[in-house]
């Protein structure tokens, strides 16, 4: 450990913590709310929901609003959360060029952006009814997935200063 | 020619010193803005959690918003049910926990009912609240405690006590002591059930039963539907029994 970074060396770029990754851990933070609010109703713990547009009770009783004992927005925290963690994560100059972590943003705001969509499908044409949070929830996954696409590259293996050092653990 | 490449090395530590400089800088602009959401996330949550357990207990109808089409009402209003979902016939009763009808329904005919035809698998009871709150000022917070009492598992059973103690807690001024004592007796959480007592929760779902009722053309308690079909001017168990037996042999 000489010194810590590779890009101390002379002629090596530094690992930029990617922007696009920080966008994500600040998107998902605000998803982490939206959800842990309306996880906070599954539970009894907040009564009716702040609701200035739409009908968010009958969606959120809706038979939709639960996977067996598990509520949607618990699910949604818990996505939000993962991808909070592995924005924060990829920011780090350990992981900046990480291409794991490139597939697995990729991955997850791809799941996320298709579950966004299929609950917005549900709330459009079966319940015909709107819960503003969801439809935030559903925004903020779309501008993830959005603040992801730069990570294809990473993917593909393009943009890496040189083969190897990838998760070499310099700090 | 030597000194090239020292000077070469100087400028690349410089550049680089930079670069980490400006990295620094973008992670610290990052962290200072992820620790304003969170604290403005907080304080959203906080605010909204806390305003609504200070908000009292709701103990009338509530304005239904967004609930304009029928699909919508339909998703919201929710009976309870007993029995068993796939039995041949489903009975479904809208009452009133303050109407004396309504408890003289529950405790003569209500049982018997359960015990020839909910039991054995033949029909499925679905309980709807239909407070008539013009002429009953306590039967929404009773409707919605007997929700909070299936919150925790045990509707059934604080139904049947709230029936069976209609008199006393009807002629209470604030009958909400009252229900936390009969959750006590039906072995509840007595300190979940107060809070969900006097909070909000359920009013919706017991305000949509109101409205389901409304437009379902119910005007008295109880009404009584056996697979759809209401049955007038019933004079006791047999009527009742008849209109399922009918319907169990078709």
């Amino acid at each position: 450990m000489s010194g810590g970074v590779h890009a101390d060396v002379p002629g090596e770029e530094p690992a930029e913590p990617p922007a696009n990754r920080m966008a994500i851990a600040v998107l998902a933070l605000v998803g982490i709310f939206v959800c842990a609010y309306l996880v906070l109703h599954s539970l009894g713990v907040v009564g009716t929901l702040v609701c200035q547009v739409g009908s968010c009770e009958v969606v959120q009783s809706s038979r939709y609003a639960w996977v067996g004992p598990v509520p949607v927005s618990a699910i949604g925290l818990a996505g939000y959360a993962a991808l909070f963690v592995l924005g924060i994560a990829g920011t780090r100059p350990r992981f900046a060029r990480s291409r794991a972590v490139a597939v697995l943003l990729l991955a997850g705001t791809l799941v996320g952006v298709a579950v966004a969509g299929y609950l917005t499908y549900i709330e459009a044409a079966v319940l015909e009814a709107w819960c503003q949070w969801c439809v935030i929830s559903a925004i903020v996954m779309t501008l993830i997935f959005v603040a992801a696409l730069p990570e294809v590259p990473r993917v593909r293996g393009e943009g890496r200063a040189s083969p190897g050092t990838e998760g070499e653990g310099r700090v | 020619m030597a000194a090239a490449p020292e000077n070469g090395t100087r400028v690349g530590v410089e550049r680089v010193a930079a670069t980490k400089s400006g990295s620094g800088s973008k992670l610290t602009r990052f962290y200072t803005i992820l620790a304003a959401v969170a604290v403005v996330g907080l304080a959203v949550v906080g605010y909204t959690v806390a305003s609504s357990r200070m908000g009292g207990p709701v103990t009338e109808p509530i304005e239904l918003e967004g609930v304009e089409s029928d699909t919508a009402l339909f998703e919201l209003a929710e009976g309870v049910g007993r029995g068993d979902p796939e039995a041949p016939v489903v009975i479904h009763e809208f009452a009133d926990y303050q109407c004396p009808g309504c408890g003289s329904f529950a405790s003569r005919i209500e049982p018997l009912l359960v015990r020839d035809y909910v039991e054995p698998g033949k029909a499925r009871l679905v309980f709807f609240d239909f407070p008539l709150v013009s002429i009953h000022d306590h039967a929404f917070l009773a409707a919605r405690a007997a929700r909070c009492a299936g919150a925790q598992e045990r509707y059934w059973d604080y139904h049947a006590v709230l029936f069976g103690q209609q008199s006393r807690w009807s002629a209470a001024g604030d009958p909400a002591d009252l229900f936390v004592e009969y959750a006590g007796r039906v072995g509840l959480d007595e300190d979940d059930f107060e809070a969900c007592l006097e909070s909000d929760r359920f009013a919706r779902t017991v305000t949509a039963n109101m409205q389901l009722a409304q437009r379902l053309g119910v005007n008295a308690t109880p009404t009584i539907f056996v697979n759809g079909q209401r049955i007038l001017n019933f004079r006791g168990y047999e009527d009742i029994a008849d209109v399922i037996d009918e319907a169990l042999a078709k």
